[in-house]
């Protein structure tokens, strides 16, 4: 095989001639730079459009069958927004109503209700959360639970919507 | 009358500034994305709007360097002559 065919398959895959190549100018690089920037600023509209919308959307007014019958210090295992969010309806001590998710903000596992302690633990990492606000209070979680907002109607109690 | 020279300095200046505000463009695009995620939507609006703000600013800088280099290269032309 002669020098000349192994060039040209050489080329085939190289086509581009260092010499007739290129550089980015900086110029380039501003304008790309700032091509960026603007995409990123309309992600971010885009986002908060997003939120704007969402609230209405995925809320509904749900009622938590058994609410009413749920005795003080104990808990009900319900589900909201959709049937695949777990929530916990918590009755405590004193005879208020809290809602919660029960998916812990760590790493997801399902957190339930603590009677003797009062509080809302993880059973998976040893994480625990504040019965009345659903805020951290020891263990590796950072973040609160979000919170289910409820509303007790004649007819029962209604998940209403969610406070991160 | 203005160098080459300033106008490199000056290009690259600006070039390392832009990059830096589009890294904050990229945080605060993440962090509102976590925050929809975490329906903390309070905090959407005003990283959009920051956003926005260094957007426009961006564009500014680049509007403004780009001058510089056209007279920078015109005075250089004219000197040559």
């Amino acid at each position: 095989m002669s020098d000349d065919s192994n060039t040209a398959r050489w080329r085939e895959d190289f086509p581009v001639r260092w010499d007739a190549d290129h550089y980015l100018t900086r110029r380039e690089l501003a304008k790309f730079l700032t091509l960026g920037s603007g995409i990123l600023a309309a992600a971010t509209g885009a986002l908060a459009i997003a939120g704007r919308e969402a609230p209405q959307a995925l809320y509904p007014a749900v009622r938590i069958p058994s609410a009413t019958q749920l005795l003080p210090g104990t808990s009900l295992l319900f589900r909201y927004p959709t049937e695949q969010d777990p929530c916990i309806l918590i009755k405590t001590g004193s005879g208020e109503l809290r809602a919660y998710s029960q998916v812990c903000t760590h790493l997801s596992c399902a957190v339930r209700y603590e009677t003797e302690d009062n509080r809302i633990a993880c059973p998976c990492h040893r994480g625990f959360f504040d019965v009345e606000d659903g805020r951290p209070t020891g263990g590796p979680p950072t973040r609160r639970l979000p919170r289910v907002v409820l509303r007790t109607q004649a007819d029962g109690v209604y998940a209403v919507g969610m406070e991160a | 009358m203005h160098t080459r020279q300033q106008g490199t300095v000056l290009f690259t200046g600006i070039l390392v500034l832009i990059g830096t505000l589009v890294i904050i463009q990229l945080w605060l695009l993440t962090a509102a994305l976590e925050a929809l995620l975490a329906r903390s939507y309070e905090v959407l609006v005003p990283a959009s709007v920051a956003s926005g703000v260094l957007f426009v600013f961006n564009a500014l800088l680049l509007r403004y360097v780009v001058t510089f280099d056209d007279r920078v290269r015109r005075e250089e032309r004219i000197r040559q002559r």
